[in-house]
């Protein structure tokens, strides 16, 4: 089979009806019943032809077609408006039986690795890298444009870091800056500025001493002669002129960090057809732009150097070093915000401030702001169960937090957060239990049962609800006598089945959660009536509150695994995973699965997966069967 | 049509080449004094309107301003009210992404999380400076208040990178925003005093960088080179201009006004309604001083929940709101949200108006341009769009006017009839049929 380039966002269906036997037979008798009568003939509709995709092997010739195909069936965009279309549970059952037989065709051929686009760093990349690089502590980066994301969500994903004429600017601007900074002071010059000419160092020597060993430090691996030798030219002509050491060396610095080696990760092709083992440097630079979110320190270049990176015990030993390290608080933050959503928090969303003042006291804010990104990266450094975030005995929280929350821990605490035991009926524990998550779901002045569900759905389980189906009525246009509650409206909505398909999902979720008001204050009431919090799933589960609906989402903790995993390896390559990366997924979930759910199994696992280890060859002819296949 | 008669610009020599223009010596505008150039800017509101609040009532020059738009009545010879434009290119898709993406492309935008993200066209803006080529130091301004939306639409197939871009210089190049009023300010300045900054040794720099960039390029595949080649075009467009602004003899540019350094804004305004109004100073500057004479900026990222309590009788955020339900409270609200925008539209044309240039103003020489890229908010309809455009581009559009064409007129041929006015002629843009009737000055 060829190899499926495809980027193709699997996504399951969750609590829909179990997943019956579906063949073939099946999935033609679709295709006739809802797609072929526009589709077909000499001039099909959209120059689709649906009825030549009439055998399962075309499947595999021809993926791209099945999957163009279905994103428009999962994205309820086709069958059109008007023609007769399929049930939720119809369209989900082809869905997930295409998708299904697609990726088993493609895992069988075991797994190879997908190019890796050129990649410039990102805003906070390079901010990291700065401050790294030249030991300085102002952010380098802040007056370069945000970046948006792509791929799974982030914002380091190779394909949406575009560059505008501004960033051209911005970066001479910020590397002039970020020198002058780092010159003035002396533990940064200690850092870069490591020579000076004198009686024994002529002014030659001097920029060359800096420039060797700058350069390999910029670029992330060894700087060639050459490449050495025109950097010294540069300093060399300014000295001419200006005859100041300290302007010329700045200078030639300058132009280091604007070349494409330090602002884009480069990584050396590889000539060949098959795919192949990362060198070291690149491997390393993977790993601590993962983790860190900022360039290797000198341990990591160190064993980069000696070539034995890629030896699976140096690898994990090194991986399991970077977890430790306080810089994951960068990739924590950058993650977790991302992944939960939570940076909007503060930005597009900002609570009301007349109604919840709370939110504007400073430490209040960044305790809630911080305590999902610390607790994930608890999780890291102490390696704990990954199921923590659906459910947990402790959170991570300032004084004031927890008198937001109304907790009294056993020890008192300070303005640093830190550790608690969550006491009995403290109904915290998990990200649900958290102010930035329940905030960032909900609209500035009231709570939304519908955004807290989707939130669930999305971010949490990663089985978003398709889109509204076209020409589905306005909320509510026509409604007789208006139902008192918030509820009751839902209720009613869901009563048009076009609505009730997805909102039987979503709805009760966020209802499991409306005794938590915008800030995640615990209510049992809101404008004088009692919250009712209880909730029937689509499957015939119900709860009554939150600590009952945990538990129900603990069963379904394998959708939690699955789309960690997915969101980890896709921010780990910094592009979307493709119908085949889903393949590296599913043995590491099942991975995961073996060592309970371990933190540093999930991490390790995708350290040594192929995506993230081997590079594709750039010859054609890729071999049908890599030798790769087996690495796993 | 003098100065206005050069096109020879290649464009689109393939994705990301087009970015940045070299400045073009014989297209400069000479210095103070001659006819003032001609300005454009496009401001994008989020979320539509309320339906029955925006069209005035009334034809031609005998109109009377609706309840939205009434905030510019002391403006009304200076506006044109378009009715029953629409964009075809964003009617499929989602309800918000392909609208404001599409908005001044007239295109559909291809449906992605982010790995071929194109808008399939070039932006009525972009196409603006690149047929004109670059007679100011800075090409174009594209400002914004929110920075671009956190993630991709799983739930509808988009990534948000669509939601928070209007400019695109090629179909693969949305433009970045600069959302920092006191960094926009400090680049106005910088591009105009040039020389004080070590101008010829940067430029140097740049040169070098360049070979590494070009010696890169050759052991790269397809996709990265392109994503090189926009380094290389950034980088050569900036050290064009560096070169220039070195050697002033060289340069025609001239600023129309000097900027005082004191009148830098702060970087961290107290609030949403302060930091719209820094942007759109930094608008008026950038267009008296002629550093740029094209801006764009979005006054919030499509389907922004911006709070908007701070107005009189509003309680809620905009784009919830927006999904008013036919409830009269929330079209109440929402209509305040709307007229809230065109307050600050209208405090931009004045800010424009008293900046005399002669014996005009710099709003005499400018077309404003206002919409958004749906018309209600609640249906996601891009049938009928809420479309102003206020300024007489020197003379050369029939301002004063509501014009009411017949439904379903493309937008696309109102951006030729502007590009036409701002000195860029086109046969035709996008799906454009034709001129849009009534809108130029009759000459």
């Amino acid at each position: 089979m060829r190899r499926l380039a495809l980027s193709v966002a699997l996504t399951l269906p969750l609590f829909a009806a179990p997943a019956k036997e579906h063949t073939f037979a099946q999935a033609q008798s679709f295709l006739k019943s809802y797609c072929v009568s526009c589709h077909q003939g000499a001039k099909p509709s959209a120059g689709f032809n649906a009825a030549k995709l009439n055998t399962l092997q075309t499947m595999m010739e021809d993926p791209r077609k099945w999957s163009r195909m279905l994103t428009r069936v999962r994205d309820n965009e086709m069958p059109p408006k008007g023609a007769p279309a399929p049930s939720l549970d119809k369209r989900e059952a082809f869905v997930s039986y295409v998708e299904d037989t697609m990726k088993s065709a493609a895992c069988a051929d075991g797994i190879s690795p997908r190019p890796a686009l050129l990649r410039r760093l990102n805003r906070t990349e390079y901010t990291a890298t700065m401050r790294d690089l030249l030991n300085i502590h102002i952010n380098a980066g802040r007056g370069l444009p945000a970046d948006g994301a792509g791929g799974e969500g982030f914002d380091n994903a190779a394909e949406t870091l575009f560059l505008s004429p501004m960033h051209a600017e911005k970066y001479l601007e910020a590397a002039r800056e970020a020198l002058a900074y780092g010159a003035k002071d002396p533990k940064s010059r200690a850092r870069f500025l490591i020579a000076e000419p004198n009686d024994k160092t002529t002014v030659d020597q001097a920029a060359r001493k800096v420039l060797e060993a700058f350069l390999p430090r910029a670029f992330r691996r060894p700087a060639r002669p050459d490449e050495l030798e025109r950097y010294v030219t540069l300093f060399a002509n300014a000295y001419k002129k200006n005859q100041s050491y300290e302007v010329s060396i700045l200078h030639a610095l300058q132009g280091v960090l604007i070349s494409p080696h330090f602002l884009f990760r480069v990584e050396e092709p590889n000539p060949g057809a098959a795919p192949r083992l990362l060198d070291g440097f690149a491997l390393a630079s993977r790993l601590s732009y993962f983790l860190w979110g900022t360039m290797p320190d000198e341990d990591l270049t160190k064993v980069a150097a000696t070539g034995k990176l890629n030896d699976d015990k140096i690898l994990a030993e090194q991986t399991i070093r970077l977890l430790k390290d306080p810089r994951t608080r960068d990739f924590a933050e950058q993650f977790v915000e991302q992944w939960l959503n939570t940076r909007e928090l503060g930005r597009d969303i900002k609570p009301d401030p007349k109604l919840f003042p709370a939110y504007y006291d400073a430490e209040i804010q960044s305790g809630i702001r911080y305590e999902p990104i610390l607790f994930f990266q608890e999780l890291l450094t102490a390696n704990l169960s990954l199921l923590n975030l659906i459910d947990s005995k402790f959170t991570i929280m300032s004084n004031k937090l927890a008198k937001h929350y109304g907790i009294k821990p056993a020890k008192p605490l300070r303005q640093q957060p830190v550790v608690v035991e969550l006491p009995e009926g403290s109904h915290r524990g998990g990200v649900l239990g958290m102010a930035a998550v329940l905030a960032v779901s909900s609209y500035p002045n009231r709570t939304s049962p519908v955004l807290r569900g989707k939130w669930i759905l999305d971010a949490m389980l990663g089985t978003p609800a398709p889109p509204p189906p076209a020409g589905v009525p306005p909320l509510e246009d026509k409604v007789g006598t208006a139902p008192q509650t918030l509820r009751e409206r839902l209720e009613r909505h869901r009563l048009n089945p076009a609505c009730g398909v997805c909102h039987n999902r979503i709805d009760p979720l966020g209802f499991g959660l409306e005794n938590y008001d915008v800030l995640g204050l615990w209510r049992t009431e809101d404008g004088g009536k009692a919250i009712d919090s209880k909730g029937v799933l689509p499957d015939g589960a119900t709860f009554d509150g939150p600590d009952e609906m945990k538990k129900i989402l603990l069963e379904k903790k394998d959708l939690l695994v699955r789309n960690l995993t997915v969101k980890l390896l896709g921010y780990s390559l910094g592009r979307g995973l493709t119908l085949e990366d889903h393949c590296s997924v599913d043995r590491i979930v099942d991975a995961v699965k073996k060592e309970n759910y371990s933190a540093h199994t999930l991490i390790l696992e995708i350290v040594r997966s192929v995506p993230f280890r081997y590079q594709v060859g750039t010859a054609p002819n890729i071999p049908a069967v890599p030798p790769v296949a087996k690495a796993e | 049509m003098g100065r206005y008669s050069l096109n020879r610009r290649t464009l689109l020599r393939g994705a990301g080449a087009a970015i940045g223009l070299p400045w073009l010596e014989a297209m400069a505008a000479p210095a103070g004094g001659s006819k003032p150039p001609v300005r454009m800017a496009a401001l994008y509101m989020p979320n539509g309107v309320h339906p029955d609040m925006w069209t005035p009532e009334g034809d031609k020059r005998d109109f009377k301003l609706s309840p939205t738009l009434s905030p510019l009545a002391d403006l009304q010879d200076q506006l044109m009210v378009l009715t029953n434009l629409w964009n075809p290119g964003s009617v499929g898709g989602d309800g918000h992404y392909v609208k404001i993406s599409g908005w001044l492309t007239c295109t559909t935008v291809t449906k992605t999380l982010g790995v071929d993200v194109s808008c399939n066209g070039v932006s009525m803006d972009q196409l603006a400076v690149q047929k004109t080529g670059r007679q100011t130091p800075i090409a174009s301004m594209e400002l914004g208040i929110a920075p671009v939306t956190t993630g991709v639409d799983k739930n509808v197939g988009y990534t948000r990178v669509y939601g928070s871009h209007i400019s695109w210089a090629s179909p693969t190049s949305p433009l970045a925003r600069e959302l920092n009023p006191q960094l926009a300010f400090e680049r106005l300045f910088r591009a105009g005093n040039g020389q004080a900054d070590g101008a010829k040794e940067e430029a140097l720099l740049l040169d070098r960088v360049l070979t590494d960039a070009k010696e890169l390029r050759q052991k790269l595949g397809g996709a990265d080179r392109q994503r090189l080649d926009e380094y290389l075009s950034v980088v050569r467009s900036l050290e064009d201009r560096l070169e220039r602004a070195a050697s002033p003899e060289q340069s025609k540019w001239k600023p129309r006004v000097a900027l005082d350094p004191a009148a830098k804004p702060t970087g961290n305004p107290k609030d949403y309604a302060e930091h719209v109004r820094l942007m759109f100073d930094i608008i008026a500057l950038a267009f008296q001083s002629d550093s740029t004479r094209v801006a764009t900026f979005l006054f919030g990222n499509e389907v922004s929940n911006q709070n908007f309590a701070f107005v009189d009788g509003v309680t809620g955020a905009h784009h919830s709101l927006s999904h008013h339900e036919n409830k009269p409270d929330n079209m109440r609200q929402y209509q305040l949200i709307n007229k809230w925008h065109i307050e600050q539209y209208g405090y931009l044309l004045r800010k424009l108006r008293d900046m005399k240039e002669g014996d005009s103003n710099v709003l005499d020489n400018s077309m404003i341009l206002l919409g958004a890229g749906i018309r209600d908010g609640n249906k996601h309809d891009p049938h009928n769009l809420p479309v102003v455009l206020a300024g007489k581009a020197g003379g050369r559009l029939a301002s004063g006017q509501h014009l009411s064409y017949e439904k379903d007129t493309p937008l696309s041929n109102l951006y030729v009839s502007m590009l036409d006015a701002f000195g860029a002629p086109v046969e035709r843009f996008a799906d454009s049929t034709g001129r849009l009737p009534g809108v130029l000055a009759s000459s």
